[in-house]
């Protein structure tokens, strides 16, 4: 009985700890928010449209096909069940409320929250971090803040061509290679869309961007100087990322629709 | 006024070596300590210590007179800048080329993306023979030319004082005689440079006092 709570204890500890660390972490990258320097402004600049680059324009050859499969088939599975009568309401409700963020997400996760923390492990194990320390620069500020900008930004860009290619092009994809009737979709998705659902995806999107960031950076900082501790450590940002979202997720849904 | 001053210093052993207990030290400009230890580890570790890399158990860190409080490793950073640390573990920032790596610095703290090296950053490239290799990333030189790009960026850096650790195998030592001549002159302009060496060439070349480190107790000559 002992050895149980023991364990439970310990494993409630090690959670508090956890999310203490991260807390303590997302006030020191928010502090660069606010406590802007006049030094490195260019460099902060490069490296941030740098990361946007790889996160929102190279990621569009991924989440294009990927929005016109599910946008198209949503359309096909939902135009037979229902016959049109809330195709529109149901488009809305299923790809700009809850699809659209949490699938853009998961591409981001994929792509590049392990690719950042894989980086930045690398770099705390090879002592290119203590490099970056030795020339007087705060690392927190040159890689944590232009990625963390970066990755929300991106997410949020990333959201909007997502929903807009699932609803638009699987509009398309369906009336260009199937018979099914789907001539006034974009007029009922029009009429069915309000203002609250397009603030909930921002939110949404804003929210995964800041949490899949400081979790990814958090873990690549935090990594100790074995380079066999970073596959493990890809493997839980990856894992704790994408709950995180979950839980966000679900989160915002119930605070602006129940 | 010293230049570093570690006061009651006590450094707990890292992965291995005994650590060292309760030394106070300081380092004046043109100050050339050489160390003399029966644990590689431990001079390591001193060195480390040096270039605020590492964190005293007890003790306090004074660089030009000024406290600094190494609770917080942002405030040992504008120590960090006046350090040259040319170690088995200083390395090269992969995702740049070695022309960023040179102009990393000065990019930051001139807010500027286009800046060329200046002329003696240049001199030092040509003698080390990088100058053709300046575009590539360190992850396709060979590491003789990761060495010699790092040891260009520490000496380009101007810094106040050079920490070195058996840098008779770190530099190629076609370049070492260059190596020696330059900080040879750097001392003449007031640096300071600790270093463990076993080139007894280098040691009597540089080296006006000791340092002794033994199971962990230091002590000077």
């Amino acid at each position: 009985m002992n050895h149980i709570a023991g364990s439970i204890g310990r494993r409630t500890l090690t959670a508090v700890d956890h999310m203490l660390n991260l807390f303590a972490f997302i006030h020191s990258i928010s502090r660069l928010i606010f406590h802007r320097s006049a030094t490195g402004q260019m460099m902060l600049r490069k490296f941030t449209l740098e990361q946007i680059y790889f996160t929102a324009y190279q990621a569009l050859y991924v989440i294009i096909p990927v929005a016109l499969l599910i946008g198209s088939l949503l359309i096909v599975q939902f135009s037979m069940i229902s016959a049109q009568y809330d195709l529109g309401k149901i488009m809305v409700l299923l790809i700009v409320r809850e699809i659209g963020p949490i699938v853009t997400a998961l591409i981001v996760i994929l792509r590049t929250a392990t690719a950042v923390s894989i980086e930045i492990g690398y770099m705390q194990v090879f002592h290119e971090i203590e490099a970056i320390e030795m020339a007087g620069i705060d690392p927190l500020r040159i890689i944590g803040f232009p990625r963390f900008i970066g990755i929300t930004a991106a997410i949020l860009c990333l959201f909007v061509v997502f929903d807009l290619v699932a609803v638009i092009g699987g509009y398309l994809a369906v009336w260009i290679f199937t018979y099914i009737p789907v001539r006034n979709l974009l007029g009922q998705i029009e009429a069915a869309i309000t203002f609250t659902d397009i603030l909930v995806g921002i939110v949404k999107a804003l929210s995964f961007g800041l949490s899949i960031t400081i979790i990814c950076l958090y873990h690549g900082f935090k990594a100790n100087i074995k380079i066999t501790g970073i596959p493990a450590q890809t493997s839980k940002v990856a894992v704790e990322c994408f709950f995180s979202c979950l839980v966000i997720d679900v989160f915002i849904s119930v605070l602006f629709y129940l | 006024m010293a230049t570093i001053e570690l006061i009651d210093y006590t450094l707990e052993p890292q992965s291995a070596g005994n650590g060292i207990a309760d030394f106070s030290f300081s380092l004046f400009g043109g100050d050339g300590y050489c160390i003399q230890t029966d644990s590689l580890d431990d001079a390591v570790l001193f060195l480390k210590a040096l270039a605020t890399l590492v964190s005293p158990r007890k003790g306090t860190y004074w660089f030009n007179g000024v406290q600094i409080d190494l609770s917080d490793y942002r405030n040992a950073l504008p120590c960090k800048q006046r350090i040259g640390y040319i170690a088995s573990d200083a390395a090269l920032i992969s995702n740049r080329s070695v022309r960023e790596n040179l102009l990393f610095m000065r990019s930051f703290f001139e807010n500027s993306l286009r800046l060329t090296l200046d002329d003696h950053t240049a001199e030092l490239c040509r003698r080390f023979e990088i100058l053709d290799k300046l575009e590539r990333h360190p992850g396709e030189l060979h590491p003789r030319d990761i060495k010699n790009a790092i040891t260009i960026r520490e000496l380009s850096k101007h810094p106040e004082v050079l920490v070195l650790e058996r840098p008779e195998d770190f530099i190629d030592h076609t370049k070492f005689g260059f190596f020696k001549k330059t900080v040879a002159a750097m001392i003449q302009q007031n640096l300071s440079v600790v270093f463990y060496s076993s080139d007894m060439n280098f040691i009597e070349s540089f080296s006006t006092k000791k340092i002794m480190i033994t199971k962990g107790r230091l002590t000077f000559s």
